[in-house]
């Protein structure tokens, strides 16, 4: 689209370049300002580890008064509280295999390590990426600062387990009620037993491999 | 029982209520006959007033009490009036690990021998889901050491309570039809066992009882529904009710609960905010034979398994 260009008060002729009178700049302006600020606060919070901490993000349940989530699992008795071995020692801050403590803990969970969700400052937090710590009670916040696509399913009741009633009192599972967070991957289960393969009835033995494997009414039923 | 004598015993039958008509045999009818008169002559469940289901949930309690020695809680719970029932099931999760199946059958009163189950789990190669499923390659009967099978998917199947459902289409006695909450379910005590509704089932989820059932009296399940997991006898069909006992009281489906992945989903199809009418609305749904328009009620969702 054609905008007329106004002639300039040099008397310049009409038809050379004009800057448009706005905003590129200003909006340029305004995004670095807006990024420092956001920077800022990320870097505040990096430094602040006590920052007011973010609401659980699977806490904010229908406010009916029917739904429930379910207590996390307990810890093992042998590791809580963590403090009570990791009290004295010094962070180890180096990525690696775990042979020494913890071997016994398996260990599938991309990337990550240790120190990306344990506190290392306070052994008997978590902490999210930006320094703020988290509750062992509340561990779901910490899954879905990187798994928050899951978080709007699981509110709605597409992605989880609830349990009780579709029309009254139900309880939603947390994350780690269903997935270990050290393994969040299901492992694979025995089946249990699969159906009998339909047989003559009336036969002898009917598990017996041999007997006819069809749906068949007894023979002469359909008489009369 | 060889058909002279079940001729004999019809004949009996005329004999006695020839006599009974005279003599009042409806006091003490039920030696002489065999079977108790209140029973062959039990209304259809929808021509049953108040006081006649009444009558027939007090004689089935005292009836089931006799047989295995419990104390049974016998309920008629009609459709709640602002509800369509639906169910989901993520076929992204579900493993194959048969918990559903025998969840169902305990809850649900199923003959042990011969065995019944309503879920069936087929197994599918994960390739051959390019080229669309084919139920007749679905195999029901694989038992590896564990599940799930790499190369392969997991597809449970039962009732899928279809809006325009063809089984209670051909039933001649009206034993079957689908209530007003979308749940398709059975008067055992009208079904004729003619079968004709598992030959109209694209779905294959009737199932039908050759032999007396067989149903331990330490596995029954006391809390029962006459249109649901009511003990059944010989010669009638059953399927899969969506725990009508359970869902009519607002509970979630026995199998639901089993599902150790959470790949089931129930709830309301009317309330837009049912867990059910979310994953219609965000995630890719279907129904099986949908060519049909049988409209099934349950409903496949793949809900992005990372994997």
């Amino acid at each position: 689209m054609e905008t007329p260009v106004p002639e300039s008060p040099d008397g310049e002729p009409p038809g050379g370049y004009t800057p448009p009178p706005h905003q590129p700049l200003i909006w340029g302006l305004l995004g670095t300002v807006a990024l420092l600020v956001v920077a800022g606060t990320t870097m505040r919070l990096a430094q602040n580890p006590d920052a007011p901490r973010p609401a659980n993000v699977l806490r904010a349940l229908p406010d009916d008064g029917k739904a429930t989530l379910a207590d996390e699992p307990e810890m093992d008795d042998e590791y809580d509280p963590c403090s009570d071995c990791h009290e004295d020692e010094e962070t180890n801050f180096t990525v690696r295999e775990m042979d020494e403590e913890h071997d016994e803990l398996e260990f599938k969970h991309g990337t990550t390590w240790c120190l990306d969700c344990h506190d290392i400052e306070d052994r008997d937090y978590l902490h999210l990426a930006g320094g703020t710590k988290v509750d062992f009670d509340d561990t779901s916040t910490l899954c879905g600062q990187c798994h928050g696509a899951k978080i709007p399913d699981w509110k709605a009741g597409i992605h989880g387990k609830r349990t009780g009633h579709w029309r009254g009192d139900k309880t939603y599972q947390p994350c780690i009620s269903c997935h270990d967070p050290h393994v969040p991957g299901f492992e694979p289960v025995k089946p249990e037993a699969p159906p009998e393969r339909p047989t003559l009835i009336g036969a002898e033995d009917h598990h017996a491999p041999e007997a006819a494997e069809v749906d068949a009414p007894e023979k002469g039923a359909g008489d009369e | 029982m060889s058909s002279d004598s079940k001729r004999a015993s019809r004949r009996e039958f005329f004999k006695v209520l020839g006599a009974g008509a005279a003599t009042a045999a409806v006091t003490a009818p039920t030696a002489a006959l065999g079977f108790d008169l209140d029973t062959f002559f039990q209304k259809h469940f929808r021509r049953m007033d108040d006081d006649e289901l009444q009558a027939v949930i007090e004689r089935k309690a005292a009836e089931y009490a006799k047989t295995y020695g419990k104390e049974f809680t016998v309920k008629a719970t009609p459709a709640y009036e602002d509800v369509l029932f639906g169910y989901g099931l993520d076929i992204s999760r579900c493993i194959g690990c048969r918990r559903c199946v025998h969840a169902c059958v305990e809850e649900n009163n199923q003959s042990r021998d011969p065995e019944i189950q309503w879920i069936r789990v087929l197994e599918f190669e994960r390739e051959s889901a390019i080229r669309g499923i084919d139920l007749e390659a679905g195999n029901p009967y694989y038992d590896p050491e564990t599940v799930p099978q790499k190369d392969k998917f997991y597809m449970p199947i039962a009732c899928m309570q279809c809006e325009d459902s063809p089984c209670t289409n051909v039933c001649p006695t009206g034993a079957t039809w689908r209530s007003n909450d979308g749940i398709v379910v059975i008067d055992y005590d009208w079904c004729i066992g003619c079968r004709y509704c598992m030959a109209a089932c694209p779905y294959g989820a009737r199932h039908f009882n050759w032999k007396e059932p067989t149903l331990p009296a330490d596995e029954v399940n006391t809390n029962i529904h006459l249109l649901g997991n009511a003990p059944r006898k010989k010669g009638v069909v059953e399927k899969c009710h969506w725990c009508i006992h359970r869902t009519r009281e607002g509970k979630y489906p026995a199998c639901l609960e089993a599902c150790p992945v959470g790949a089931r989903k129930f709830g309301n199809l009317l309330d837009p905010d049912s867990e059910i009418r979310q994953i219609m609305a965000t995630k890719r749904t279907f129904v099986l034979k949908s060519e049909l328009g049988t409209n099934p009620k349950f409903f496949y969702f793949f809900g992005g398994a990372e994997r």
